[in-house]
């Protein structure tokens, strides 16, 4: 015989210790993002999709943290199209907002007709090493956010403690996982797909391997510049504790990828 | 007399998803906490904390147990399946399609493709789509 789980309790405090028992095995905490449609409903009314287009990739822009709602379904892409535009007069104004709605349908149609790409190189790496060069294991200190770069350890914490993290940071991260540390990009996708709430095998693993470069035309590189101008008021961008990504990007990319010169 | 059901999953956790209209008026929506799921998929307490409040606000009895195992167990004369993109999840939905008769339901689409494209940069998705990208529903029917 079935029977059902409860699905009524007194707080939220209830709810997560009544998962936890389900789900002993299970590592972490939860996070203050809560799920369910009425949290949706709130996050969705307060976008503003004409901002979002010049602040996105800035750690304080105005993103809308709706992935979490669109990756389980509590919202559609449909939906969440249908409000932007009503938020504006003129549809061009949030082409931005629009053309992420975008890519996250582009990654799911690419993934339907390839399931395989899901955890296979879709292209080589064309960083100038194959696969074989890159470790297998994501190394302890990186899980941890203890790598001693202090951006980079603020937002591994925030990925561990809350399960959202910029896109921007996602990229960083990323970045500094395959190119800087060598790591196959399929250890750190399985890394943010255990932490984040949005976890999509689309969206983030293709996103991986674009960054990687095995899915895209060159490798996604970054430096403390750009951390600065994006996160400079969130996280520390202190060059004495940022030492790896303190350097011009001519600088990294010899030293990054000392097979192809400067041909990027 | 065995009766139709909806297994919903965590692709499709809301009761505006075109599942609940294509199956008949009362079908009863399950969704079957599968732990074994859970711990191939390698989820951390987060999104399994944040998967079960989204479940309580759902018409939707939460059932424990192997999905497979308990959908056989509750034997639906048709089992009505939001589609799914998560290879996990599909190859799960594909060991049902084999046991039991199943629908699976399209979620509803964001934008209009005139016709099957295969697509390898986002460009070449973005020239076809923006025509109605910028529609209401994603089309020009709206």
């Amino acid at each position: 015989m079935t029977s059902t789980l409860q699905t009524c309790f007194d707080d939220r405090d209830s709810l997560i210790a009544y998962v936890k028992k389900l789900a002993p095995w299970a590592d972490g905490a939860a996070s203050q993002i809560q799920g369910g449609r009425l949290k949706a409903e709130m996050r969705l009314a307060a976008i503003n999709p004409i901002k979002y287009g010049g602040s996105r990739n800035f750690g304080d822009g105005h993103v809308t943290r709706l992935s979490p709602y669109i990756h389980h379904g509590v919202l559609s892409l449909n939906e969440v199209r249908n409000h932007a535009l009503s938020q504006c007069s003129q549809p061009v104004q949030i082409t931005k907002f629009i053309q992420e709605l975008a890519w996250r349908d582009f990654w799911q149609l690419v993934l339907r007709a390839h399931p395989h790409w899901a955890w296979a190189d879709v292209e080589p790496y064309k960083t100038g090493f194959s696969a074989q060069d890159y470790a297998d294991a994501l190394p302890a200190d990186i899980a941890e956010g203890k790598t001693g770069v202090a951006c980079l350890d603020a937002f591994i914490n925030e990925l561990i403690e809350t399960g959202y993290i910029h896109n921007h940071a996602r990229m960083y991260l990323a970045s500094y996982v395959v190119h800087y540390r060598r790591v196959k990009w399929q250890a750190g996708a399985r890394w943010f797909l255990q932490h984040l709430l949005d976890g999509d095998i689309a969206s983030n693993n293709l996103s991986w391997q674009w960054v990687a470069s095995t899915f895209s035309n060159k490798p996604y590189i970054f430096n403390l510049e750009n951390v600065e101008r994006y996160f400079g008021k969130l996280v520390d961008t202190s060059p004495a504790l940022n030492q790896p990504l303190h350097a011009t990007y001519e600088t990294l990319q010899l030293g990054l990828f000392p097979n192809l010169g400067m041909t990027l | 007399m065995s009766k139709p059901l909806i297994l919903l999953h965590q692709e499709a956790l809301r009761r505006t998803h075109p599942v609940f209209d294509a199956a008949p008026a009362e079908t009863k929506a399950i969704y079957v906490w599968d732990d074994a799921f859970f711990k191939d998929a390698n989820y951390s307490l987060k999104r399994l904390v944040f998967v079960y409040e989204t479940l309580c606000e759902l018409p939707v009895d939460i059932i424990r147990g192997g999905t497979l195992e308990t959908v056989l167990q509750l034997a639906p004369s048709l089992l009505y399946i939001p589609a799914a993109n998560n290879p996990l999840l599909i190859s799960l939905i594909d060991s049902i399609k084999k046991e039991v008769p199943a629908k699976i339901v399209e979620d509803e689409p964001f934008v209009t493709l005139q016709r099957k494209t295969e697509f390898r940069r986002f460009f070449q998705y973005w020239n076809k789509a923006e025509k109605t990208a910028f529609l209401l529903d994603g089309s020009e029917d709206a």
